[in-house]
This record gives C-alpha cells, sequence and structure tokens, in this order.
C-alpha cells in the first residue's frame, strides 16, 4: 500500500493573522492518501478539515498561510508553491473540489454549458463544437436528461440536487485525479443526498478517481469511506480503516463523537453531548488539545502532546492511552458496545 | 422576454398619464399672475379676456383634454413670462442640445475612467499593500466629503490660472472652454463610478461561485474578466440609461458658474418666476426621463440577467 501514496502531507503547519493576532489553525498534520480510496476526513466545525485540503489546492484565504511541512504530490512539493502560475498546473487539472452548497456554487448569470466548458476548454484542450460535445458527455455522465438542452438553461432553472449534479460535472470535466468533495451533501434534502454520494462513487469509478470527503455527518462516512480521519482543533487524532474507527475507535475524542450519533442513544435519555468547547486556537495548545473536555484525562494529556501509536499497520491514534505505561481507561459503554457488534460482524 | 417588456412599456405609460393628470391640476391651482407678464397693470377685463383666450375658464376636463391633445402631437406650450410668446418646444430645443453634448461627453469620460479605476481598486484588495485601493479610496472620500461647489470653483480656479490658462467661461465656439466645465462635471461621477463597481466586484468576488471558478484552475485574470467584472457591473448597468437621459436636463451649478446655456437651472428660474406653462412643461420633460431612464434599466436588467425574463411573480422587484 506504500507504494501507492498519490498525496502525502508532512508535519503541516498553516497560520492565520486575524487582527494582529495568529491563529494556529493546522498544528503539524500528517496524512498519507493513497491513490483510488475514498477517505473522509471528520470533524466538528471550526476543527480545520476545510483548511487543511484547501491548502492541496492553494485555496487559503489571504490572509492564511502555510508555515511549515510538506505537501508531497507527483513529484513535487506543493507546499513550495508561492505563484499563481505553479498553482495553476494543480488546481482542476490534479485535484478539483466540489463544494458545499450547489445553490451559490454556480455563476447566476452564465449557463450551465458554459460554465462546465470553461473547465472542459482548460483541461481537456478542446475548443469549439469538440468542447461542446464534451459539455453535453459530462451532463449526461452525471444523470442530467436532455444535455443539449439543460446546457442552454441557468442555474436557477435546475434544482438544488440538478445544481450539485452539475458543479460535480465541472469538477470531471477537469479530468482530476484527486476529487475533494467538501461536505457535498450537507445543503441538500435529504433524499437527494444518497443519489449524490451514489453519483461521486460512480464517477469515482468511471474515472478511477481518488475522492476526500469533508464531512461531520458520519452517516455520510459510513456510506462512502474506506478510510476515516478524524479531526480535532486542527490536529489529526485517529486514522484507520471504516470499520476500526466505526468499531474500534481508541482516542477520547473519537468516543465522545461516536457516543453522541443519534442512532446510539437509549431512547427516552437525552442525547450524548460533548461538554465544553474546542480550545481557542489563538493560544498555544498545550498536551492533547481534548484533554480539558475529557472526563477521564490523563494528567501527561494536559503537559505533553501525545505522539502516534499504531493500532493495527493500518490504524493509529494520538492518545497516551495506547501507551504501554497508561493506566487502563474503559471507553464508553456506548463504545463498547460498537466494539462488539464490530467483533460479530467480523465472526 | 418580450412579453416582460411590453408589460414594463404599458405600466410606464399608465404612470406617465398619472403624472401629468396630477401635475396639470395641481397647475390650476396656481394663481393666475403665472399666466401674465404685467398681472398688476391690467385691468378686470382684459385679465378676463387673456384667460379666456387661454381656455382657462373652460370646465376642468374640458382643459385637461385639450391639454392631452395638444401634448399629443408634442407641443408643450407657451411661455407666458419668461419669454413671452415663444413656444417651450424651442426654448428647449435650443438649450438641450447643449447640455446633452457636454453631459454626454462627460459621462463617457467618467465611465472611461471610473470603471477601470473600480477595477483597479477591486482587484488590489487581493495584494498585499492595497496601494490602489487606498489611493482611490482616498480619491473618492475626499470628492464625496467635500462639498461639490467647492471642488467645481477649484477646479475653475486652478485650471483658469497658471499654466493652463483655460477659458474661465464656456462659449460655444471655443473648444478649450469645454474642458473645464466637463472637468467639473464628470469628476463626482468618476469617484461614483469607482467606489460602486469596487464595492459590487468585491462582493461578488468573495462568493462561493468565484471560489469554484478557482478550484476549476481558472486563471485570476480570466474570473476577474469573465465571472466578477461581469456580474458587478449588472447592478450598475441599471442606472445608466437613467445617467444617459439626465444629461439632457444639464446641472444646475456647473452651468451657472461656467455660464453654459443649458437646461440647467431652467426649472428653478422658471418657478421663481412663475411661468406656470413653462413650469408644467419642463415637471413633465422630468418625469418623462425618470420614467424613460427606469424602463431602459429594467429592459438593460433582463437583457443582462437571465434570471429576470422569467420571473412570474409581478413585483417582486
Amino acid at each position: 500500500m506504500e507504494n501507492n501514496v498519490i498525496l502525502s502531507v508532512q508535519d503541516l503547519d498553516v497560520k492565520f493573522t486575524l487582527r494582529g493576532q495568529v491563529l494556529h489553525a493546522i498544528r503539524g498534520v500528517s496524512l498519507d492518501v493513497y491513490k483510488g480510496e475514498s477517505l473522509a476526513i471528520v470533524g466538528e466545525s471550526g476543527s480545520g478539515k476545510s483548511v487543511f485540503v484547501k491548502t492541496f489546492m492553494g485555496l487559503l484565504d489571504a490572509n492564511g498561510y502555510l508555515d511549515g511541512g510538506h505537501i508531497l504530490y507527483g513529484g513535487q512539493d506543493l507546499a513550495q508553491f508561492r505563484s499563481e502560475k505553479e498553482w495553476l498546473t494543480i488546481r482542476g487539472r490534479e485535484i478539483a473540489m466540489v463544494l458545499q452548497d450547489p445553490m451559490t456554487s454556480l455563476n447566476p448569470l452564465k449557463t450551465i454549458g458554459k460554465q462546465i466548458e470553461e473547465a472542459v476548454v482548460l483541461h481537456q484542450g478542446l475548443k469549439g463544437e469538440a468542447a461542446h460535445q464534451a459539455v453535453l458527455s459530462c451532463l449526461a455522465d452525471v444523470g442530467i436528461d436532455q444535455p443539449e438542452k439543460r446546457a442552454k438553461q441557468y442555474p436557477h432553472e435546475f434544482s438544488g440536487g440538478m445544481r450539485q449534479r452539475v458543479v460535480i460535472a465541472i469538477a470531471i470535466a477537469c479530468r482530476p485525479k484527486i476529487l475533494i468533495c467538501d461536505e457535498p451533501t450537507t445543503a441538500l434534502d435529504v433524499t437527494i443526498q444518497a443519489q449524490i454520494l451514489e453519483l461521486i462513487k460512480a464517477m469515482q469509478k468511471k474515472y478511477d478517481l481518488t475522492t476526500i470527503y469533508i464531512t461531520h455527518d458520519l452517516g455520510v462516512v459510513a456510506n462512502v469511506a474506506d478510510r476515516i480521519a478524524v479531526m480535532y482543533a486542527g490536529d489529526i487524532v485517529e486514522t484507520g480503516a471504516c470499520d476500526e474507527v466505526f468499531y474500534d475507535p481508541r482516542h477520547p475524542y473519537t468516543w465522545a463523537l461516536l457516543s453522541s450519533l443519534p442512532q446510539l442513544g437509549v431512547k427516552g435519555e437525552p442525547l450524548y453531548s460533548i461538554q465544553g468547547t474546542p480550545p481557542n486556537l489563538f493560544h498555544e495548545v498545550r498536551g492533547d488539545a481534548f484533554a480539558p473536555r475529557n472526563p477521564q484525562a490523563l494528567k501527561i494529556d494536559f503537559v505533553e502532546r501525545p505522539p502516534f501509536f499504531q493500532v493495527s499497520p493500518t490504524h493509529k491514534a494520538r492518545t497516551w492511552l495506547l501507551d504501554p505505561r497508561a493506566p487502563k481507561v474503559d471507553p464508553p459503554a456506548h463504545i463498547l458496545q460498537l466494539r462488539e457488534q464490530g467483533v460479530n460482524r467480523h465472526g | 422576454m418580450a412579453k416582460y417588456i411590453l408589460k414594463r412599456i404599458l405600466r410606464s405609460i399608465i404612470t406617465m398619464l398619472i403624472i401629468i393628470v396630477v401635475v396639470f391640476s395641481l397647475l390650476r391651482l396656481m394663481p393666475v399672475e403665472g399666466y401674465f407678464e404685467n398681472y398688476d397693470k391690467l385691468s378686470e377685463t382684459q385679465i378676463e379676456v387673456r384667460l379666456t383666450q387661454l381656455g382657462l375658464k373652460d370646465p376642468l376636463p374640458k382643459q385637461l383634454w385639450n391639454f392631452l391633445k395638444q401634448l399629443s402631437t408634442g407641443d408643450l406650450g407657451t411661455s407666458n413670462i419668461y419669454r413671452k410668446g415663444v413656444s417651450i418646444n424651442e426654448i428647449v430645443a435650443e438649450k438641450m442640445p447643449i447640455s446633452l453634448r457636454m453631459g454626454l461627453i462627460s459621462l463617457t469620460i467618467a465611465l472611461a475612467l471610473g470603471l477601470p479605476l473600480g477595477v483597479l481598486m477591486a482587484r488590489s484588495t487581493r495584494t498585499r499593500w492595497k496601494l490602489w485601493d487606498k489611493f482611490g479610496t482616498i480619491f473618492i472620500v475626499i470628492i464625496q466629503a467635500v462639498p461639490s461647489a467647492a471642488y467645481h470653483i477649484l477646479i475653475q480656479f486652478a485650471g483658469s490660472q497658471g499654466p493652463l490658462k483655460l477659458p474661465m467661461l464656456f462659449s460655444q465656439n471655443d473648444p478649450r472652454s469645454y474642458i473645464l466645465p466637463i472637468l467639473s462635471l464628470s469628476i463626482g461621477n468618476i469617484a461614483y463610478y469607482a467606489m460602486w463597481l469596487r464595492r459590487y466586484m468585491v462582493d461578488e468576488s468573495n462568493k462561493d461561485y468565484i471560489r469554484l471558478a478557482r478550484a476549476k484552475g481558472l486563471p485570476g485574470s480570466a474570473i476577474s474578466r469573465r465571472h466578477v467584472f461581469r456580474n458587478a457591473m449588472v447592478p450598475l448597468i441599471q442606472y445608466i440609461p437613467n445617467s444617459i437621459l439626465f444629461t439632457l436636463m444639464g446641472s444646475l451649478y456647473v452651468e451657472s458658474l461656467y455660464s453654459i446655456p443649458g437646461m440647467g437651472g431652467l426649472l428653478v428660474t422658471v418657478i421663481k418666476r412663475q411661468d406656470n406653462t413653462m413650469v408644467q412643461a419642463l415637471v413633465l420633460i422630468y418625469a418623462a426621463i425618470s420614467i424613460l431612464g427606469l424602463l431602459f434599466g429594467d429592459i438593460l436588467m433582463a437583457v443582462l440577467d437571465p434570471r429576470i425574463s422569467f420571473t412570474r411573480k409581478e413585483g417582486s422587484r
């Protein structure tokens, strides 16, 4: 599997300057993305998951900057890119993106066809009639009927789900190797969500894509992901195969996250929620960022940042609980239940 | 689209008719002195005779009907005081072209300088020092904050003194004398267009579809041109027909400062001199221009913004 790393992030630090203060949004994150996989990055709002993937495309806001680390892709270190010209060799062509809200991510004054054509002309090198044909085949690809007619229409003539299909068509028209889906279903109707996820999966298969999902919806994750990275306060705290993270989570934050799933709640009892708030990233975080919200935190969690401990070849977590010297701390009852289910599942 | 435009035109005609009736009726309330140059020196009978001649003794609906008939032939009536016995059409035809010429030249200049300045400012907000944005903002704030009279006088003074020695006052046959008034007329609009275009462009460039355009690998210049600028122009373009039409009416202050014999200030003059028929004619011209300006603006918007022509709900905007 090691040879198949398509994108490798190493010790990435991202900072923002806001009103003279420095916000440390991504704190030394490393992550490998494997060719052809579906990786889901999960975490609550503000955990830095969007910022993290934006750095792969050089799309940070003007006040954000990389402060060390590497992003290795195709033999280049994207973290060294300085000019727009360099980024244009990556954006769309290598890595494309589907944004959260299809109602706003299309230009209201341009026809759907024109907006897809821009990508076709840029990345497939087609012109005129050939480009037009490519646009129609893109639309057909994403399941839009009567592409000839629809290409001439404007975004307001499409429903939300249809617009998201168009946004996916634009991404596909770039012929990328990696497709980043930033909360692709959050703004959609529940009935449409599954269709869109199916469509992304189909496109992944057809065009041999690697997909990175960003989401806080664990339902989406279970549906699509091969592998999960759990993010908290600008750091990845646990990564593993989908089953490993769902059925045998190791980091207390992952425990808390899973415990708050409504599906695990007991009828009649209030739903579990994580106490407290995430740390203020304007200040330096000491130790384990989750420790102040973790009732079972160890003393060392407040002092020293834990390293990653390997659980299995594919599963690792950043918590002192995995240190051989650590006292035995039992995960919450919900998690034990999950673990049992996992064991039963795999026989 | 055709249906939308037709509806819009029909509504404009109705609005205009209402305005004609209202203005006409209001002016019947004015004292009858407004129809005489030398009211004080006339006897009762002379006044009676004159009013009957003018048809002002007829019942009101008949007067209105006659006025509408007269208007429909394009005749605005006759001046009774400002220039006694001269047709108002003639007075306006003499003055309007002067205002129009000055106005159109200055509007062209304002657009040619104001829009690029707005683009430069908007684009520079993404750079580190935001030089153009700062420079432009200073200019705009000065123009907006200083009373326009102050910089008009400054322009007139600075231009006519010193090395330039441009003529201080307007004269039709001296092209050099056009320079200062045109500068005065355009400078406010330069600031206006730059300010709004910058603002709309900054608004647009923070929208999601611009992020998507960037993510698909479109170069910054193409995004700026094809997406940001074009979309930012839509709300501005709505007002351009109005601006063009209103150049017909001239500028009160600039025209009197450079003694340009245009339309500017004509309305104020005839109100002061109580020339009823002229007040009526000019108010109607102003109204017609406003209505036409809005009509053309809306049609232009419908052409540019596909969302409008398909809006079924009337009056949703």
